[in-house]
């Protein structure tokens, strides 16, 4: 399915914000809200995984419906797994488009990355103590 | 012992009437703040010590190498950057500005990825905006548009807008109107009076349409602007026309889509077609704590609010240019200070894996998503928890944090200063 990534601040992210190697926050960054009608198409429940894939990279997140959101449209709240998928392009602004990536949607079967996965896979080194 | 009167570092709204309760070194509760008020106190999450990167893996380091390594590795650089800054006080940033003038640095801030398109948009058309007072007492008619603020600004609603009574609206629910633009039904939809749900990338349109009406010019357009129907804007305008004293907040929905500053551009010159008719004013909602504090504190020293390359050895400012995530996405710096933000979590991660492939140094409490990027991490004070000083509202309006409890860290001001000291030995030498 093709869809139009938004990507934004809600209060689960914001409580977690501070503890970016936790569950809470992984669980609350690592979602992707649909339309239900969109889940159906896609033949998949809520709670299954979606990779998105955009021109910048891809990324494996559980789905959650959402009334709230257009068909076409899914939003991933801010923070590693959104900006995993969010071209680094600024036109000339200094600004991504951090509302308007295009994204294909696709349901899998792989599991979800943690933030310190997600941060090694670009060169980092986890500091877990 | 209760602490009365504290002020919230998280987000922009810096909520001043907080009720702490703090044993010994620990905040243990907090009364009258939001969810992330309380998460943001009693959070702890700290870095125990300075940790530096090996071959292996990590090793902690002393506050004295650290300082020395970061002052080195600043040194050594052609073409350094220093980014973050909103998350600290109005202190720790102007020594920020004072590093990037010494060593020819480009220093920008977080704006850049949430407002930078707003100031855009105001230094070419100006600012009709006003303190959240003003709108508290004033204002009859509310428009949030691209922005949600039940979740992203828990209390703005019930401080300032939809459920505070005011001088001149003493009944907040039946006095004033709340319009709610976005592409999604948000929570804060939800409770509005009035919902343009817009298409993706619609919002330029919906405000030239609203401009044309309040101009009286609506009857060129077609029936429907962006999935609203014409009639629907045509009520808008009238409430907005009608309104005593109306106060339009924005976020992001106007600055991240398509269009970015031009969005806001179109927004300011509605605001300018309805002071043709009433009072009406324009502000953003202002994310991080001191974000603005940081535009203010950039602003007065070089005379640009974000994005300031020093390279040439005066200011120089350059969106496109001179920001953060195109000059780490073009690979073009070879060293990064970050400070008291969190690129790794909020960049794109093809600029956020350029932290990763040069020197960077992180000061922040927390252990954070460019933890892992980073070559140094040098834990210190958070503002308003452990460490008082300067931040300033959405609003413009500064105001003090407190310090709620003594801890052992240092204070990012005096990590800074010393690192600026030790820069001037370097280069004296």
């Amino acid at each position: 399915m093709r869809a139009v990534l938004n990507t934004g601040r809600n209060i689960s992210q914001g409580i977690a914000v501070e503890h970016k190697g936790s569950p809470a926050y992984q669980a609350a960054v690592s979602v992707c809200h649909m339309n239900p009608v969109d889940l159906m198409e896609l033949g998949i429940d809520e709670g299954e995984h979606v990779t998105l894939t955009s021109r910048a990279g891809s990324v494996v997140l559980t789905t959650r419906a959402a009334e709230s959101m257009n068909r076409g449209e899914v939003f991933v709240p801010l923070g590693p797994y959104a900006n995993h998928i969010i071209s680094a392009e600024t036109h000339a602004t200094g600004m991504p488009d951090f509302k308007a990536e295009p994204v294909d949607v696709v349901p899998t079967d792989e599991s979800v990355r943690t933030v310190w996965e997600l941060m090694e896979s670009i060169g980092g080194v986890r500091y877990d103590h | 012992m209760i602490i009365k009167d504290v002020v919230c570092p998280f987000c922009g709204c810096l909520c001043d009437d907080l009720d702490v309760e703090v044993d010994g070194q620990k905040i243990i509760k907090v009364q009258n703040g939001c969810t992330l008020a309380e998460a943001t106190l009693t959070g702890n999450n700290r870095l125990p010590a300075p940790i530096r990167r090996t071959a292996n893996g990590w090793e902690e380091i002393s506050y004295d190498d650290a300082i020395r390594e970061t002052a080195d590795i600043l040194c050594a650089a052609d073409r350094p950057l220093l980014y973050g800054w909103s998350s600290t006080h109005g202190e720790a940033q102007s020594i920020g500005v004072h590093i990037a003038e010494l060593i020819g640095a480009v220093i920008d801030n977080t704006s850049v990825v949430c407002h930078g398109p707003s100031i855009l948009a105001i230094q070419e058309v100006g600012h009709p905006g006003c303190t959240l007072g003003q709108v508290k007492n004033r204002a009859d008619v509310i428009v949030y548009w691209g922005c949600n603020p039940t979740e992203a600004h828990p209390r703005h609603m019930s401080r300032y807008t939809t459920f505070a009574t005011g001088f001149f609206v003493p009944e907040a629910q039946k006095d004033r109107t709340v319009i709610v633009v976005d592409t999604r039904r948000t929570e804060s939809a939800e409770i509005a009076d009035e919902f343009i749900r817009i298409e993706r990338g619609g919002d330029y349109e919906v405000l030239s349409a609203l401009r044309a009406i309040v101009r009286g010019k609506g009857s060129i357009l077609p029936r429907e602007i962006a999935g609203v129907a014409r009639e629907q804007l045509f009520r808008v305008a009238e409430i907005c026309m009608k309104a005593k004293f109306g106060a339009i907040f924005f976020g992001l929905g106007l600055t991240m889509s398509n269009g970015k500053y031009k969005n806001v551009r179109n927004a300011i010159e509605l605001t300018d077609e309805l002071n043709r008719h009433t009072k009406f004013t324009i502000s953003p909602l202002r994310g991080h704590g001191n974000v603005y504090g940081s535009n203010e504190v950039f602003t007065w020293i070089t005379g640009y609010p974000y994005a300031v390359d020093f390279a040439r050895g005066i200011a120089f400012y350059n969106p496109g240019e001179t920001t953060a995530v195109d000059i780490l996405r073009w690979g073009e710096c070879d060293a990064a200070l970050i400070v008291a933000s969190d690129p790794g979590a909020h960049f794109p991660h093809a600029a956020a894996a350029h932290l990763a492939k040069i020197p960077t140094i992180l000061i922040d409490p927390h252990r954070t998503a460019t933890t892992p990027l980073c070559r140094l991490q040098i834990p210190c004070t958070m503002a308003g928890i452990d460490a008082e000083g300067t931040a300033y509202r959405m609003d413009g309006v500064p105001i003090r944090y407190k310090k709620l409890i003594e801890s052992l860290y240092p204070d990012d001001a005096d990590l800074l200063r010393r690192i600026h000291d030790r820069i001037r030995e370097v280069q004296g030498a």
